[in-house]
């Protein structure tokens, strides 16, 4: 095979295809991304928009005047209760809360996959499919024995709680992410670890997690943007001093009979979702890229 | 073909279980030692699952059996709250819309999410650009995007009267407002959130194909589609049953966005057993006919999962044995 | 030098400790949009005034709220008060014996004496003041747009309930919405009390809310105001499903649409567009000169505790909350009427002067569904109601639900 002319150029991934089959590609994916982008083109016009312009109710129309003020406004001064602070002010609480609420769980979901898939050790399958049926309880569901185990241990109401609380919730998704993954990683490699003497936690630290680069960063997107969104859980487990920046953002957006700013509603909505929007996009790459090398495929 | 020969031989080898029991039974202590440490290493997700998880459900199961109304009473009544859960119009109509609901959702999701990875792994331009279109709603709070969507939809100024006013005077598309077609709008915006994430997954399962079997087709003149069907969608099977199950936990627990398009209505016509769960909790102050709903959901996920979840440990290991 | 440093030193160390002597208040409230932030802001501002520390937690939507408090009641991290509606919401709490009450300052102030019986009858449970209410809202007022009025040719306010189905028909005539009314159930609640209220009378109205009369319920004279509730969904606009009710105002308000029955919140949405009473819309209470003035509200509760700082605090915010000028000012921003009848009304708008007014005469103080229901059994109504709206029921069946759901 060496010095044949498969050699001389890269060969192309794929067949290239015909002129209309590649119009119609393009077509799809535009039309695709006109009804995905929909939404966001009107929360874009409407976060430029005097309250006025927005009572007339043409929610497609271009602003008449654009106004930057509902976004300065979201970030520095809408009211959130005695307060008018904008939603700044939890963001730092945020990232606080994030940070060990995603490399927590991928550990222990690393971990237990690993411990799943190669390990095997008896009756833990039966734990593993508990596991996953607890992925279907509504959240809300495991509030009030969650409120009474954390406040018996002493954790209720602090940041190690909230920490603890993300964790158990994350626990089904990561473990099931990590398992499968493991799976597809052949029994040769690990059997051929065990007989050059490795244990557990050193086939786990110096083999298995290396090779996870993929399935890691597919876990850490999907988690940091779970726990950055997270309102409910944020709300009853952090504590007053902890809460999170979705506490803000819901001030400032739902209100029973108080009055609607549409227009600051709509800024603040899309100013809290930049952090995972950025990490989407810094990390878009790696998601598909890295994941080719086989973090999700059999 | 040659793969289908290879199931059949490691279907027929001894059972998992039989292989356990003779491998425990003829460990060495060092081994057993490293039994005992991966055990140690579940540990974590054995208390989480006992205490959290098992917990909360028995708790739940109790409850559900007496008359408790904020707090947890010990007052036994019986099969009471299942009872008058089974009168309530809005949990039957709850269960229903959520079965609509399911099979739509994780339909439409899978199919868009699988024909938007298969065009954009076609090298088109501004592929990271069209991945983030994509993938930007899945990042948004639905209390916002629920509320546009609500906008979007509204006969009143919606795309109903944006379409009007462009000179088509009869376009209708009030789904909203009706009783019977409520449900598939709120399938339409979840589609349009989750899509994104499932477009991610399996575009990455299919960049994982080996390109050697594009040549082969190739070569083998087979057509592009019967590709897909027949080779590509099998290899995929893993990623497709890793997606499923996210899309099935979503169904379940479908509540936000109900919440802020519709607020369960018109009416009651598009009610979800998780919102009916919710407003039973804390707004009506009766956890125990909230208990004996998640009690309800919980029993109809188990019956509809096992089976999946029985195939695809079977198939898993199946395709790790060989 | 050096002593003068040192003085500066123990003043400012003084100085805080003087201010740090004030007790530390935590309150959880729903209070969070800017026209409730602003009304808040009175009871923090007078708290802080008074020497106290005012440590605020807003939760939008009040069903969080609550849950949250009691949540945090429950895991051993209560604050030191919590906002609740006038309503059965917090009989449980009472029940289990983790509230404290406040009977100290309710008898040093006397409010048995100038509370409406109503809602001295939801704070006060078995003798005991568990609940400092702070205002009160009437959930059914109707309003109407003066330009939409101008345009129909309706000269002047409709008088009774025959009258404001002329003008709707008027309006409707003139290619206006009639009612302008955001399909969401607690609104349709709204609408329902309004009619009961105006169209069954005081009497009906307690029987059928507060007595839970079965035979009451399955009469003919309620079988008269369910007809008449559903008559007015005729009125509604189709695209009315789901929407918020500031987006029904805002049609009142643009001109679109003729009448609307809420709240006296929807005086804020007024305000925002800068539209005044009286020269841009009106407000009418109620239909007849003896009708209801429907009486729901919030109330803020004292969380159990023995730390007698944290006592002292709730024992401040309840004398606090109830003193008249507070009132006035808390009222002012909130668009509700005070508690107490003994104020000074000059400041506040019209239509809270008019409120303010129909409540002097005690007959016509009628309590809103949830003084008289429990949580459960509101929520029960509110679906049947909600059902009936928005599908053809047989009015029979209504009000056969409503006996049953109301029964236990």
């Amino acid at each position: 095979m060496t010095g044949g002319t498969l050699a001389v150029r890269p060969p192309l991934r794929r067949p290239y295809r015909l002129r209309p089959a590649r119009v119609g590609v393009y077509a799809f994916l535009l039309t695709a991304a006109l009804f995905f982008l929909l939404p966001l083109y009107i929360m874009l016009v409407t976060s430029v928009k005097s309250m006025d312009e927005i009572r007339m109710g043409n929610i497609f129309a271009f602003p008449i005047q654009v106004t930057l003020e509902p976004w300065v406004t979201a970030w520095t001064s809408a009211c959130t209760g005695v307060a008018c602070d904008g939603i700044r002010g939890g963001f730092w609480n945020s990232v606080l809360i994030v940070i060990p609420s995603t490399v927590l769980p991928i550990l222990l979901g690393a971990l237990n996959g690993y411990a799943l898939s190669f390990w095997k050790p008896r009756g833990a399958n039966v734990l593993f499919a508990i596991l996953m049926m607890g992925a279907f309880i509504p959240v809300q569901v495991m509030m009030y024995p969650l409120v009474r185990i954390l406040a018996t241990i002493g954790l209720f109401s602090s940041l190690p709680g909230i920490v603890l609380v993300h964790i158990i919730f994350s626990m089904p998704v990561m473990t099931l992410l990590f398992r499968n993954y493991y799976l597809s990683i052949p029994q040769e490699l690990f059997k051929a670890a065990r007989i050059d003497g490795g244990g557990f936690f050193r086939i786990f630290l110096q083999l298995m997690l290396p090779m996870s680069t993929p399935i890691i960063i597919v876990a850490a997107i999907m988690q940091v943007t779970g726990v950055w969104n997270d309102y409910i859980l944020g709300l009853v487990f952090a504590g007053r001093d902890n809460l999170p920046m979705t506490v803000q953002l819901n001030n400032v957006i739902n209100t029973t009979t108080g009055t609607r700013l549409y227009n600051v509603n709509m800024a603040a909505t899309i100013l809290t979702s930049l952090v995972p929007l950025t990490i989407y996009f810094v990390s878009g790459r790696w998601f598909v890229r890295g994941i080719a090398a086989g973090a999700v495929k059999g | 073909m040659c793969r289908w020969k290879k199931y059949k031989r490691t279907l027929l080898q001894p059972s998992r279980i039989e292989t356990a029991l003779r491998t425990v039974m003829t460990l060495k202590p060092k081994q057993l030692f490293r039994q005992l440490v991966s055990w140690a290493a579940l540990l974590p997700l054995a208390s989480t699952v006992l205490v959290a998880y098992l917990g909360t459900v028995l708790w739940s199961l109790k409850i559900s059996f007496t008359n408790s109304r904020t707090f947890p009473s010990d007052q036994y009544v019986g099969w009471a709250q299942y009872q008058r859960l089974f009168d309530n119009d809005r949990w039957l109509l709850s269960l229903q819309n959520l079965a609509l609901y399911g099979v739509l959702f994780v339909a439409a999701c899978m199919v868009l999410g699988f024909l938007l990875a298969v065009f954009i792994d076609q090298k088109v331009m501004a592929e990271g650009a069209l991945r983030t279109v994509f993938l930007y709603p899945y990042a948004m709070s639905f209390v916002a995007t629920g509320l546009v969507w609500q906008w979007m939809l509204n006969p009143g100024n919606g795309i109903q009267q944006a379409v009007r006013q462009m000179g088509y005077p009869d376009f209708t598309f009030d789904w909203i407002i009706d009783q019977d077609m409520v449900i598939y709008t709120i399938v339409i915006a979840t589609v349009w959130q989750a899509s994104g994430l499932v477009m991610a997954l399996l575009l990455a399962g299919l960049r994982g194909i080996d390109e050697e079997i594009w040549k082969a087709a190739r070569i083998d003149g087979i057509p592009t589609w019967r590709v897909y069907v027949s080779i590509v969608l099998p290899m995929l099977s893993p990623t497709l049953i890793t997606v499923f199950v996210l899309l099935f936990t979503a169904v379940v627990k479908v509540f936000d966005s109900v919440v802020s398009m519709t607020q369960g209505g018109p009416g009651t016509a598009s009610e979800v057993p998780a919102k009916f769960i919710m407003e039973h909790l804390f707004g009506r102050a009766n956890i125990a006919l909230a208990s004996a709903g998640s009690i309800v959901l919980l029993l109809t996920v188990l019956l509809l999962v096992l089976p999946f979840m029985l195939v695809r440990n079977r198939s898993t290991l199946a395709r790790v044995e060989k | 030098m050096k002593l003068k440093l040192l003085t500066l030193a123990l003043s400012t160390g003084f100085a805080a400790l003087a201010h740090a002597a004030g007790p530390k208040a935590e309150v959880i409230h729903w209070w969070t949009s800017g026209g409730e932030s602003a009304a808040v802001k009175t009871f923090s501002d007078a708290y802080n005034a008074a020497g106290g520390v005012w440590v605020d937690t807003a939760i939008s939507i009040g069903e969080q709220a609550r849950s949250v408090a009691v949540n945090r009641i429950v895991g051993g991290n209560p604050p030191t008060a919590a906002q609740f509606n006038t309503s059965k919401q917090f009989l449980d709490l009472v029940e289990q014996g983790m509230l404290n009450n406040v009977d100290d300052v309710a008898l040093r102030d006397g409010w048995d004496k100038f509370l409406p019986e109503p809602v001295l009858n939801v704070v006060r449970v078995k003798g005991h003041f568990y609940a400092a209410p702070v205002n009160i809202h009437m959930p059914t007022w109707f309003w109407y747009s003066k330009a939409a009025f101008k345009r129909a040719g309706i000269a002047s306010e409709p008088r009774t309930m025959d009258e404001l189905f002329a003008v709707l028909d008027k309006l409707k005539a003139a290619g206006l919405i009639p009612l302008a009314h955001g399909g969401q159930p607690w609104q349709e609640s709204i609408v329902f009390t309004a009619v009961l209220a105006n169209v069954g009378g005081a009497d009906l109205y307690l029987k059928v809310l507060r007595d839970r009369d079965a035979k009451a319920i399955q009469g003919d004279s309620f079988k008269n105001v369910l007809l008449t509730f559903k008559r007015l969904q005729a009125y509604v606009d189709k695209a009315a499903p789901g929407r918020n009710w500031n987006d029904a105002t805002a049609l009142l308000i643009t001109g679109k649409a003729g009448v609307q029955i809420m709240g006296d919140w929807t005086k804020g949405e007024f305000a925002q567009a800068k539209q005044l009473p009286g020269k841009d819309y009106g407000c009418i209470a109620g239909f007849g000169p003896k009708s209801p003035y429907i009486i729901q509200g919030d109330v803020f509760v004292f969380p159990k505790t023995t730390n007698a700082e944290a006592i002292k605090a709730q024992k401040m915010m309840a004398g606090l909350m109830l003193a008249p000028t507070t009132q006035v000012e808390f009222s002012n921003k909130k668009g509700s009427i005070p508690v107490r009848t003994d104020v000074d009304v000059s400041k506040m708008d019209v239509c809270a002067q008019q409120g303010l007014a129909i409540m002097k005469d005690k007959s016509r103080q009628l309590g809103n569904g949830e003084v008289y229901l429990n949580p459960d059994q509101n929520g029960s109504l509110s679906d049947i109601l909600t059902a009936y709206w928005n599908k053809n029921v047989p009015v029979e069946k209504v009000q056969k639900d409503i006996a049953s759901a109301l029964k236990n």
